[in-house]
């Protein structure tokens, strides 16, 4: 399907080529951002040096298709491939090379959340792979308060809704993966996580007025780290601009890399990186951040509703 | 506030007409910008393709500038007018990593700017960092806000980059800055910078710019530029081209010159 949109000249963007329209064929588990980062640049250094893929993968005694591989991101890079590949194609400043060499180690360092592939299905661990790449996190969400921000009770709860069935290993193996994704929040370089939240969220509780207490006055101590707003949007600003459901948009630090847009479904999820789309999501995900109450006042919100209930 | 009245009384974001703050967005290379955008800023760069160098001075500039101000001048206290979206290095990220107990207010009159300055400049523990909703023009909304968190009686820096430009002649943009520092404490400091009409293809393109989009721009002579300095003790080398003022040593080699200046000066 991809390969179909590339013959016919049109551009095709580093998530897609990476994971064929949110398909997920062929992607490994891992840390997914640097490798699509590094497969993108990859190619650009090729195509600059007007080589193809076959003559490339000569270089490295390979077949041209894992070059393709390579370049999409669905395979991870062993050093010494990557070192040939950017002396074939003229990049000879030590530190130019250096800065790919690093890229090619931390993508091929494996992702924590690995010992969670018992529960953990690839349209989800794509996402935490990519959310662990992102300098910015901005999510809208109407029903429940986001994963990044709940406590241990709030989210037990919250999966327990959805896993009525699981046995208490797993819930508990699934409190504890969502848990550690938190530790994201406060790492150095730590992305920006920006939360949009419908009133509706704080106003009914998944396990009663205890476990919403507590969620308040964690998100209340979440709110005071300076990488971590969060914008109520009331009851009073009536109809607003998302006219959907709850959405992620994450952004990378690479210069290269677009914004990719998350909408998860009951038992799947969506990954949307085609700039029009993106657009839209974002202009939705402006306007709400303007309807909103400032995250100062969203703080006197919290307060408010925990002297309440 | 009634019930409706938050949502009859939100700002308006367009995103079908270009807006200077993301097209701005879109020469330095971020990615927070609209299709609208990127039309008109692709038409800018084909008539001037020296722009996005333009752009990226501007911002290097405004980095050596706050390193001079943070360093050498000491300056804790910062007014940044017409902040734009946040890219790389803004103000409070420069002076804060200098001295971690800066603040620094941040003004600017777009909703869209406000919400992103809000959700992502945000102050280290040490220091603070506020935002005003305020036409550069309504000095008095702004030296009344900019109060809760800068002691005027103490020097600050008033920083203007890149938004003189965008007041017209008959809008006194020099009594703008007077106005500003009339009420800051001797030893304070204007840093300004701004394109200039030395460069008959930027000026044409701005004209291009200015019949097609929600913000006009009005590049002035270099000697214009120069005049809002009156009164100040000019830090050196004065006002210069944007590459020139204060370089660092630098890796990449020079491109040549960009239409924009910018200046320090000191009050005495």
């Amino acid at each position: 399907m991809i390969s179909d949109r590339e013959e016919r000249g049109e551009p095709v963007h580093a998530f897609t080529r990476a994971f064929s329209s949110g398909t997920l064929v062929g992607v490994p588990s891992g840390p997914t951002v640097p490798r699509i980062a590094l497969g993108t640049q990859l190619r650009r250094l090729r195509e600059a040096s007007n080589l193809t893929t076959a003559q490339a993968a000569e270089t490295i005694r390979a077949t041209h298709s894992k070059i393709s591989r390579l370049e999409r991101g669905r395979t991870a890079a062993r050093p010494r491939d990557v070192a040939d590949l950017l002396s074939l194609y003229g990049v000879t400043d030590e530190a130019e090379r250096e800065k790919l060499l690093a890229l090619t180690r931390s993508a091929s360092t494996p992702g924590w959340w690995q010992q969670y592939s018992d529960i953990l299905p690839r349209w989800l661990e794509l996402y935490i792979g990519l959310e662990k790449g992102a300098s910015v996190i901005r999510t809208y969400e109407v029903q429940f308060v986001h994963g990044l921000m709940q406590t241990e009770d709030y989210a037990r709860a919250v999966i327990l809704i959805s896993k009525a069935n699981a046995s208490a290993e797993e819930v508990e193996r699934r409190v504890s993966l969502r848990m550690q994704r938190q530790q994201l929040l406060t790492q150095p370089s730590a992305p920006d996580l920006w939360a949009v939240l419908d009133e509706a969220a704080l106003c009914r509780s998944p396990d009663g007025p205890d476990v919403m207490r507590a969620q308040l006055r964690h998100m209340l101590l979440l709110t005071d780290l300076p990488n971590v707003t969060l914008q109520i949007v009331p009851f009073d600003v009536g109809s607003h601009a998302a006219a959907g459901g709850p959405f992620t948009i994450l952004r990378f630090p690479e210069p290269d890399l677009p914004d990719v847009v998350y909408l998860e479904q009951l038992n799947s999820a969506v990954y949307i990186d085609q700039p029009d789309d993106v657009t839209d999501y974002m202009t939705v995900m402006d306007r709400l951040c303007i309807q909103a109450a400032t995250g100062a006042a969203s703080k006197d919100k919290l307060s408010g509703l925990l002297r309440q209930i | 506030m009634t019930d409706n009245s938050r949502a009859q009384n939100a700002p308006k974001l367009d995103p079908n007409v270009p807006h200077s703050a993301r097209v701005w967005n879109y020469w330095l290379g971020g990615k927070d910008h609209y299709p609208a955008d990127r039309m008109v800023g692709d038409q800018v760069m084909a008539m001037f393709p020296d722009i996005t160098r333009l752009a990226r001075a501007d911002r290097a500039f405004l980095g050596r500038a706050v390193r001079y101000l943070a360093g050498e001048a000491g300056i804790r206290q910062f007014l940044d007018v017409g902040t734009g979206l946040p890219t790389a290095n803004n103000t409070h990220e420069v002076a804060q990593a200098m001295a971690p107990e800066s603040r620094i207010v941040y003004v600017d009159n777009d909703p869209l700017v406000l919400v992103h300055a809000r959700a992502l400049l945000t102050s280290t523990p040490e220091g603070a960092c506020d935002y005003i909703d305020a036409d550069l023009r309504d000095t008095g909304k702004i030296l009344t806000q900019a109060a809760k968190t800068l002691d005027f009686s103490r020097p600050v820096a008033l920083m203007m980059l890149g938004i003189v430009g965008q007041i017209p002649d008959s809008d006194h943009p020099e009594s703008v800055i007077g106005q500003l520092l009339s009420v800051m404490a001797s030893g304070s400091y204007l840093a300004l910078s701004d394109g200039v009409n030395t460069s008959e293809t930027f000026t044409e393109a701005v004209q291009h710019y200015n019949e097609n989009s929600a913000n006009t721009y009005h590049p002035r002579s270099p000697e214009q530029l120069t005049g809002f300095f009156d009164g100040l003790e000019l830090v050196e080398p004065g006002v210069v081209e944007l590459g020139r003022w204060r370089s660092e040593a630098t890796v990449f080699p020079d491109a040549g010159e960009v239409p924009g200046m910018g200046g320090v000066g000191r009050k005495p």
